[in-house]
């Protein structure tokens, strides 16, 4: 790195002043143009016809640089949106031709489908159920740690640990350790619960590994928000008194109060947008219990193919994550400054 | 460090030895909860079909048969290959298309540049589960169902990672810029040569970032991949059909091969991780 960077003064160096001219005539063709003409120079006819093509090379230039996202983000995300959003308001046949407008009549056939309703109360108590757990044990987790210590890195590794696990490795192992009444967990605890076999079970099944799936870039992201604190600030209020359990929730926790909120933020998006460990560990049963929106969703467009609810639900979230996501970042702007 | 001993010491109250055992319990509770599945992970790929249904939790022996038959699992090479080989390939090609992007929005100057930049900053509010069936309509009229391209097609570009080296392609400033095109070179060699490697952290970051969140997608792959070769490992390993012969054994042992090599790389990388996060 250092080497590079004298590598990189030195040729700066001995070329300025050798070079600086003769590369800012070939760079700088607009004015290579302008003190030819001004010099008199007469031989520059052809100039002018190079310096064109150069000059919209030039102006294409950044688009050249920009053009590969610009068309991965239009491709695989604005013309989807928008398709999906106009669509939605359309009425199409089996074949996929369209047939006719359709107004709001394809929201009144999703909100008029029983399983569509269903699927807004599991998500709501998935949420409800997952959002507060999450955010107590990743915190409980954290602050555990958040001193660090000759041993800590232990802790540290094991806590940190889930994130290296993946989604369908998690619901795999999950689907085996809560498989019924007979099962690891219910050995290990004594108890006899029925866990994936019933609805209740399922739901707290699929909201603990809600936590498992996001456990690790919690805790770690709690963790370093913690370790980031001023020093000062935390012997300060040592000095004053402050011990343990005051200071942590007096000083610190309010102190890390941004971190928490983004974490929280998280797990509302993933509770809201959850359906791939759903569709891995419960398959949206037992009886429906756990078939949230995006799972419904899932169902409706590549099972049974059903447009006209596919797009106008793909159109809803999108609002509302689009509404959710605005108002949380204006709420961070603000609170900033 | 003599003193800082010192006034620990002095600090530390008598009633504070009892918090201290609590908070270690808890410590340790807290660290048996959150590693038993990967406990369980581990110990069970050693277990006969006997053992399963005697719910044990440790296994009588430890014999490698399980993982034999899982290695020995008619696609379990290829799902490994595509795994490696989709992710690889976005992690080059969403880092190009990045730097590319990043660096036309920090060091070049051009009409709509604020538009545009808005415009793919914009699509962090867009979440990918919500278009999953248009994109993949997209995908499959492009014919690239069961390729590699197919899998990859929607993580080519991330406008979090592009703002992440925007803001590290911004702290080198233009000087260097205007250094290197003096000297003649162009902005290719200037990005290849000097760019990249003063931004190498954060170019290493977004294509490890890339590297895991391919590898580890599930969704996707599952929606876009019908033959079982074409499969990558996320989704095959769900398909493997050894849980449903009643081998969960072998099943488990699929999943320890899969998961150790991040948890090998994850205890590399974990102080990198926190050194980066800890703002001080």
């Amino acid at each position: 790195m250092q080497e590079k960077e004298n590598k990189m003064k030195n040729i700066t160096y001995v070329n300025l002043t050798l070079a600086f001219e003769l590369s800012y005539i070939l760079f700088q063709n607009k004015e290579l143009n302008i003190s030819y003409a001004l010099t008199g120079s007469t031989k520059t006819i052809t100039v002018p016809h190079v310096t064109r093509a150069r000059r919209i090379l030039h102006t294409a230039k950044p688009y050249l640089f920009i053009a590969p996202a610009v068309l991965l983000a239009s491709v695989f995300c604005w013309i989807p949106a928008a398709k999906g959003f106009i669509e939605s308001f359309i009425t199409v046949n089996q074949a996929g031709s369209i047939v006719g407008f359709a107004g709001f009549s394809n929201y009144r056939i999703l909100f008029s489908d029983k399983a569509f309703l269903n699927s807004l109360k599991v998500t709501a108590v998935f949420v409800l159920l997952f959002v507060p757990l999450n955010t107590f044990l990743t915190l409980f987790a954290a602050s555990l740690t958040r001193r660090k210590s000759r041993l800590s890195f232990v802790p540290e590794y094991l806590f940190f640990s889930p994130v290296a696990v993946s989604l369908s490795a998690y619901s795999l192992l999950f689907r085996e350790i809560f498989r019924g009444k007979a099962s690891v967990i219910n050995r290990i605890l004594g108890i006899s619960a029925p866990w994936l076999t019933d609805p209740a079970g399922a739901m707290i099944t699929l909201a603990v590994l809600g936590v498992f799936l996001d456990f690790g870039i919690d805790y770690i992201l709690l963790m370093c928000a913690f370790r980031s604190l001023d020093k000062d600030v935390l012997d300060a209020a040592r000095v004053d008194g402050a011990g343990g359990r005051r200071l942590f929730f007096d000083i610190e926790l309010p102190m890390v109060r941004e971190t928490v909120l983004v974490t929280v933020f998280l797990a509302l998006k993933d509770a809201l947008l959850i359906s791939a460990p759903i569709i891995i560990l419960t398959e949206g049963g037992p009886f429906r219990s756990t078939e949230t929106i995006m799972f419904y969703y899932y169902v409706e467009a590549f099972r049974s193919g059903n447009r006209a609810v596919q797009n106008a639900l793909s159109s809803l979230v999108l609002t509302i994550a689009a509404t959710a996501m605005t108002v949380f970042h204006l709420s961070r702007r603000r609170k900033k400054s | 460090m003599k003193n800082r001993k010192k006034r620990k010491r002095v600090i530390r109250r008598p009633v504070d030895t009892f918090k201290y055992i609590i908070r270690k319990v808890l410590l340790l509770l807290m660290a048996v909860i959150v590693t038993f599945p990967l406990f369980y992970m581990i110990v069970s790929s050693f277990f006969t079909p006997k053992e399963f249904s005697r719910l044990s939790i440790w296994p009588s022996s430890f014999v490698w048969a399980n993982y034999a038959k899982a290695l020995g699992h008619r696609h379990f090479g290829s799902y490994v290959l595509n795994s490696i080989g989709t992710s690889a390939l976005a992690a080059v090609i969403r880092t190009a298309v990045i730097v590319s992007a990043a660096f036309a929005f920090t060091h070049l100057r051009f009409k709509g540049k604020t538009v545009i930049l808005t415009a793919l900053i914009l699509t962090l509010f867009v979440p990918q589960e919500a278009i999953l069936y248009q994109n993949y309509r997209t995908v499959a009229s492009l014919g690239l169902i069961d390729t590699w391209a197919g899998i990859i097609s929607t993580s080519l570009f991330s406008a979090a990672q592009m703002l992440l080296l925007m803001g590290s392609f911004h702290a080198i400033g233009k000087e260097p810029y205007d250094a290197a095109r003096i000297d003649g070179a162009t902005d290719i060699r200037y990005i290849w040569n000097i760019l990249v490697p003063l931004s190498a952290p954060a170019v290493i970051t977004v294509m490890i970032q890339t590297l895991i969140t391919v590898f580890n997608s599930y969704l996707w792959p599952l929606l876009v991949t019908n033959r079982p070769a074409s499969r990558t490992i996320q989704v095959g390993i769900t398909m493997l059909g050894f849980a449903e012969s009643g081998d969960i054994g072998a099943q488990m042992a699929a999943l320890v091969i899969v998961t150790v090599p991040f948890l090998i790389v994850l205890a590399f990388t974990k102080k990198r991780i926190q050194t980066a996060l800890i703002r001080r």
